[in-house]
């Protein structure tokens, strides 16, 4: 019968150099899904506590989505998982691209790779064959020419998943790409895989994905797609800082549909948050120690949306996505073209360092994709840096003679390129802001900005205490691709989890502040479904249209044949969150050093800006959350009996 | 499933040149061979076979038709969303993405770009959600 999973994954001891298949029961489908909650369930068992994360013994998971090419839309997500150098627990990193089918069309749900390759190699997979071939002559080469050699060698047909130098290096902000700058860009797993001296994965397979009942499949996808394509004409880029302004100054406000993002986010990509974000208090800028003061319309009015996409040539869609929110866009220099810089790249390398050069935000986002470095740690450990010399903490001795100031456009471009080479003091910085403030001391800690060490995104909790919460609760801290009280808004859950609350359509903004049950309630919600998107391979912001237009529980059903509710759907969520926090526990990760940094917290408050006088009041959040799981308040574990 | 060979076969080796995936295994002039685990039941083979000698996944025999009149996708860019499932079903990677339509529909859209290589399998137009892909 088609269950939509195939059923097996591929075992590779690169040690050993031997490769094997091994069934996977259906039960552990049922229990666990597919991609992020299969990978759950096998990494808690068979990763042992005390394993070195750059050692032999973690293992490196590449895994596809049980709803990946069975006929449903927004579900070409893959995710690499594996223990976490940064924080020393669980790790995963989400990518869209072109990776996720081609896993299930060698016949795989998912590829493991344990030990260490004496020499650098990568993996082939074509029908019926895989092989661990020499990659010595690939070394060194960055993520993007790798692709292109790799994709050429296989008669360009191939989907491709490498290392650039920065996962070569080590670095703990190191990611993994796919289709030329596509980044699996968290919890320091590029330096997994580079320590393994596995240099790529390379998939050439033709295996058909099939789905219980494809008839329903389609007809879900098809209503789907109607909502998707719905989208009427046109306001221009600069207007969206104005939108912002007014969700600043307003008092009340209002619960979001995700379809205005949706129309957004169809239009420009996420450069459409470039400058609403600032002006409504999302974006960190100046370290956290800035606002919208500091970076007003006029400064981010050079990144507005339709300033981004004037240089898209082309839209980008990831596999199976209607919606096509990337983009390729020319560049000038050395590299002709770069994917369209993301919302946290453009704030991370810009507002954040208060870098006013827009092309060099181009010119950095190619460098950082090719890398395959995180731009998010990468810009928020430049920051940091930025800070510690301003302070007289660094002297331009130790900064290699470069002068860190705010916005030295040039000085963050060298830093950069010293941080992926791992040269002179780029070495003290390529692990990101929390290790580089270990080694500067100093007092510098309060100055990085992280949670567990994950250097934080571009989403301030003191705008929206949900990201903070999550920041600091989650097994992956510092994320903000699970849950905010905007994305709860969002994915309007209420309308299919019947127990869950519908939050008031209108309400003032104090409210967002306050720490009541309902704010972990909301959050609990987030963590489960995204841990249900991540066993489908579904996009976050196909999510954001809202659980009655995106059938994600229908099209599980569909591609299966399983009958389960929206209930039971969210029970396998809270399961795969148990089992990933259970994972730190056994590797000795104590969840309440998670904590954001306190300045994100307003520790001190603003004085001034949209967040102006604004703080996240966590702990209390924190131990609601904690138990709505049913973990020990205080420390955040999971008790024994809720470890099944 | 798959597709199996039967005694007609006179060893032309012509289904063997054009599966896809590799599955198919024989000497000249002797009967070929498919190997179960691999097929993805394209059907070339079944098209190719001049002897009539290919029997399908239900036990019919595949009828021979001259590759000329072989179906193709034709892509009805109105309906389709530029989501990349047709380009990455096929199996010989012979659908493209276009240049940006205009600036008005900044998207690419699928097109035969080696119409040579289609094997006529019609995986494009039956993995594609909305039927903005049809066989003919």
């Amino acid at each position: 019968m088609n269950r939509g999973y195939m059923g097996k994954i591929l075992n590779v001891d690169l040690g050993a150099g031997t490769i094997g298949e091994e069934v996977i029961s259906n039960e552990i489908y049922e229990t666990y899904l597919s991609g992020m909650g299969l990978s759950a369930a096998l990494l808690y068992k068979r990763i042992p506590a005390g394993a070195d994360p750059l050692g032999p013994d973690n293992i490196l998971g590449f895994v596809s989505g049980l709803l990946t090419g069975t006929g449903s839309f927004f579900t070409g997500r893959w995710m690499v998982v594996g223990k976490s150098p940064i924080t020393g627990g669980w790790g995963d990193a989400n990518c869209g691209g072109n990776f996720s089918p081609a896993i299930k069309r060698c016949g795989y749900d998912g590829i493991f790779f344990t030990g260490i390759s004496e020499k650098p190699v990568y993996l082939s997979l074509k029908n019926g064959s895989a092989e661990l071939c020499d990659a010595r002559y690939l070394w060194g080469k960055d993520a993007v020419e790798t692709e292109e050699i790799l994709i050429d060698e296989a008669g360009g047909d191939a989907k491709v998943a490498c290392i650039g130098p920065a996962g070569e290096n080590l670095s703990y902000i190191a990611g993994i790409s796919n289709d030329k700058g596509r980044l699996a860009a968290r919890s320091g797993l590029g330096a997994v895989m580079g320590s393994k001296r596995l240099k790529a994965v390379v998939l050439s397979g033709a295996t058909r994905i099939r789905a219980a009942d494809s008839d329903e499949m389609k007809k879900l996808s098809k209503q789907c797609n109607k909502w998707v394509q719905f989208q009427p004409p046109f306001v221009s880029g600069p207007a969206t800082a104005k939108v912002g302004a007014l969700l600043r100054v307003m008092p009340t406000q209002m619960a979001q549909d995700g379809m205005l993002f949706k129309i957004i986010l169809k239009k420009w990509g996420t450069a459409c948050m470039n400058q609403m974000s600032i002006e409504m208090g999302d974006s960190p800028i100046k370290n956290w120690m800035g606002s919208n003061k500091n970076f007003g319309s006029k400064k981010s009015f050079a990144t507005n949306p339709d300033a981004i996409i004037a240089r898209e040539h082309i839209k980008y869609h990831c596999y199976s996505c209607p919606l096509g929110c990337g983009g390729v866009c020319s560049l000038e220099g050395e590299y002709s073209e770069t994917h369209k810089p993301e919302y946290e790249t453009v704030l991370a390398l810009g507002g954040l360092c208060m870098n006013e050069d827009v092309e060099s935000l181009f010119a950095l986002n190619e460098a950082l994709n090719r890398a395959g470095m995180d731009s998010i740690s990468a810009g928020s450990t430049v920051a940091f840096a930025i800070e510690c010399f301003e302070r007289g903490i660094l002297t331009k001795e130790e900064t290699d003679g470069l002068e860190l100031t705010w916005g030295n456009t040039e000085a963050i471009k060298i830093l950069i390129q010293k941080m992926i080479t791992r040269e002179g003091v780029g070495d003290l910085f390529a692990d990101g802001s929390k290790f580089a403030a270990k080694k500067i001391g100093n007092g510098s800690a309060q100055f990085a900005m992280h949670a567990g060490g994950q250097d934080l995104p571009m989403h301030d909790g003191r705008n929206d205490p949900g990201f903070a919460l999550h920041y600091s609760v989650e097994p992956t801290p510092g994320r903000h691709t699970i849950g905010a009280q905007l994305y709860y808004e969002m994915f309007q859950l209420w309308k299919r989890v019947q127990a869950l609350p519908k939050p008031a359509i209108f309400y003032h903004k104090n409210r967002k502040y306050e720490a009541d049950e309902e704010k972990a309630i909301w959050a609990a919600a987030c963590s489960k479904y995204v841990n249900v998107m991540n066993g489908a391979g579904l996009c976050l912001f196909g999510a954001f249209l809202g659980s009655k237009r995106l059938p994600l529980f229908d099209w599980l059903n569909a591609a299966t044949g399983w009958d389960k509710t929206p209930e039971e759907y969210m029970e396998i969520g809270e399961r795969i969150q148990t089992l990933r926090q259970a994972f730190n526990v056994k590797h000795g990760v104590k969840p309440t050093t998670f904590v954001v940094s306190d300045r994100a917290l307003g520790r001190e408050p603003l004085t001034e800006g949209a967040n102006g006088h604004r703080s996240v009041d966590i702990e209390p959040m924190m131990r609601d959350y904690w138990r709505l799981f049913g973990w020990d308040e205080n420390s955040g574990k999971p008790t024994e009996d809720v470890i099944r | 499933m798959s597709y199996t060979i039967s005694d007609l076969c006179n060893g032309c080796g012509a289904c063997m040149r054009l599966c896809p995936v590799d599955a198919i295994t024989g000497e000249k002039k002797e009967k070929h061979h498919i190997v179960e685990e691999l097929c993805i039941e394209c059907g070339a083979c079944g098209r190719i076979c001049p002897e009539g000698a290919v029997i399908n996944s239900e036990g019919q025999v595949c009828s021979t038709i001259k590759r000329s009149q072989w179906n193709k996708p034709r892509f009805d860019e109105k309906l389709c969303s530029s989501c990349n499932i047709c380009i990455d079903a096929c199996p010989v990677n012979c659908i493209g993405l276009s240049e940006a339509r205009s600036a008005k529909d900044p998207h690419g859209y699928p097109y035969l770009r080696e119409e040579k290589a289609c094997i006529g399998c019609g995986f494009c137009a039956d993995e594609c959600p909305i039927d903005a892909v049809v066989m003919a």
